[in-house]
């Protein structure tokens, strides 16, 4: 896999297709989801491919057109790759199947990783670090998640359109081969979890505030039940939000469950 | 209100719609960095960033991933830092009124919506457009699409929301019997958990769910920051990776051997059973 050369052409063609990748969920529909983002993307490279001939272009512009769908960075691996492999149609009439089966069948894999890696780890590494600084009142934690979590996506995104050109579908062949990418899912998975109990343990509260007399003696239930673990009540309650989110049921319930449970709380005076 | 409510408009439009069509990072839309903006131009930057921090909390775990999106954190965030600011209640009412609004704003977001049959009936006719090899008109007629059709109905619902409701908001707050705003303070600090929970659904795995705790010890017991807590986990993390690494290399190293010496392992596994 040696490390060619991008022509000055190239390099042209890249740069506007790594600036229109970032409209990524343009007119974003249930039907095609980033099918619109994906033919901005590849319009500069179908241009300089096939030029003037009117017909392949056309073919090239409705094969685009497919339904597509993956987290905003690797839609540039994949736009990147799509560039490679319409050359390869051109030059070496590589059969359009393949050009399909790559992109049908990278967007579920890469989905999951990019998902795991940006949404999952970054973000929430991110974040956290920001609501520290911020909820001490410390403006910093804007630029900070801006950068980690903003910017770095736009930097990923030109290497990956570019490297994903560059090597093509070797590349992305070795990667998963190589079996790695369960190894760095499972990785950064770890990372986030990490995180998110740190910020269980900060941010979630069950304000319980209530004394019950017991023969005289007085009982701060919160202490009794803070002494069997510090915050238990709020590692149970996530716990039964997750239970009740694996079991299919809508968010939104569950909010307006916790919301109804406060009030009611609230008026019996537990809260 | 409607020089406030203008505002918020405008901020929506651009840490919303415009950051979610023109640089689909997803980053800029979430609370904590609308807060603040929001909370800057109201005059009032402080409880912007302090309501970010809560905000971002909240909102921790819900996001456009997998169509469906519970409510929407950028009009929340808006909306609790405006009633906040504008009526001068505590911070907790606010968070607590955010959720109602986001989730009300959600069904007319980017990723899951009411209007979403009508923008999915037309890609029969970008198919058509696409065709024509016209992609100046194919760009154009999409960010037209994008930024100035499917944002009117939620921009006109957070318009409505702040210049007519702040009012009549103060005022209901004011009447209110203890027990509720209890209630509300309350819930906004257990909404929390809705967040992470989503979050840790998607992660949570039997063999690694133990790092949550890792996490929840070193926050709650240890007292450590989040930074610090950040630098051991991507410690882990690599130690993590490089040991797979080793043994997925091993493993080959074995079946390689195995292969070359093919047809006695056979023999031998017979033999055994």
């Amino acid at each position: 896999m040696a490390k060619r050369e991008l022509s000055v052409s190239e390099k042209k063609t890249i740069k506007s297709m790594f600036i229109r990748s970032h409209l990524t969920f343009i007119s974003f529909n249930m039907t095609k989801m980033e099918a619109n983002g994906f033919t901005i993307s590849m319009a500069p490279a179908i241009e300089s491919i096939y030029g003037d001939d009117k017909e392949a272009k056309e073919q090239a512009y409705i094969r685009h057109q497919n339904f597509f769908n993956t987290h905003a960075v690797a839609f540039s691996l994949i736009v990147g790759l799509a560039y490679a492999l319409e050359r390869e149609h051109k030059e070496n009439n590589l059969p359009i199947e393949t050009i399909e089966s790559v992109k049908a069948s990278l967007m579920g894999p890469t989905a999951g990783v990019f998902d795991s890696i940006f949404f999952n780890c970054l973000r929430v590494i991110a974040a956290g670090i920001a609501i520290g600084l911020m909820s001490a009142g410390n403006p910093l934690g804007i630029p900070i998640f801006i950068f980690f979590y903003g910017i770095c996506q736009s930097i990923m995104k030109y290497y990956m359109l570019k490297y994903g050109y560059i090597y093509g579908t070797n590349f992305i062949e070795a990667v998963f081969n190589s079996g790695l990418i369960g190894s760095l899912t499972k990785a950064a998975s770890s990372l986030g979890l990490i995180m998110v109990g740190a910020m269980t343990a900060t941010s979630i509260n069950v304000p319980v505030n209530c004394t019950i007399s017991l023969n005289g003696a007085e009982v701060v239930l919160a202490d009794v039940l803070n002494s069997i673990f510090p915050g238990f009540l709020s590692i149970v309650l996530l716990f039964a939000v997750m239970k009740l989110i694996r079991k299919g049921i809508r968010p939104i319930y569950i909010i307006f469950g916790i919301f109804g449970m406060s009030l009611l709380l609230a008026l019996l005076g537990i809260f | 209100m409607i020089q406030a409510a203008l505002l918020a408009v405008l901020v929506y439009w651009v840490l919303y719609w415009c950051e979610t069509y023109l640089l689909s990072w997803q980053c800029l839309s979430r609370p904590i960095v609308v807060a603040p903006v929001m909370g800057l131009l109201l005059g009032d930057f402080q409880t912007g960033i302090v309501m970010g921090a809560a905000l971002e909390s909240i909102f921790m775990g819900i996001s456009g991933i997998g169509g469906s999106v519970p409510a929407d954190g950028a009009s929340a965030a808006i909306i609790a830092v405006c009633y906040t600011v504008l009526t001068g209640t505590d911070m907790e009412a606010g968070l607590a009124l955010a959720m109602p609004v986001g989730t009300v704003i959600a069904n007319f977001g980017v990723f899951s919506g009411f209007l979403q049959p009508l923008w999915s009936a037309l890609a029969p006719a970008w198919e058509k457009l696409a065709v024509s090899c016209n992609e100046k008109k194919f760009t154009g007629l999409n960010l037209l699409l994008s930024l100035v059709i499917e944002p009117i109905p939620s921009l006109l619902i957070i318009f409505v929301a702040i210049a007519f409701g702040v009012e009549g908001i103060s005022g209901l707050l004011a009447s209110c019997p203890a027990w509720i705003m209890t209630g509300l303070t309350a819930s906004a600090s257990m909404m929390v958990a809705v967040g992470f929970g989503i979050l840790c659904s998607m992660i949570w795995s039997g063999k690694i769910g133990c790092f949550f705790f890792v996490g929840y010890v070193l926050a709650k017991c240890v007292g450590m920051d989040s930074l610090p807590i950040a630098i051991l986990g991507a410690s882990i993390a690599i130690i993590m990776f490089f040991n797979d690494k080793e043994f997925i290399d091993f493993k080959k190293q074995i079946t390689q051997l195995a292969v070359s010496a093919g047809p006695a392992v056979t023999d031998d596994e017979e033999g055994f059973f």
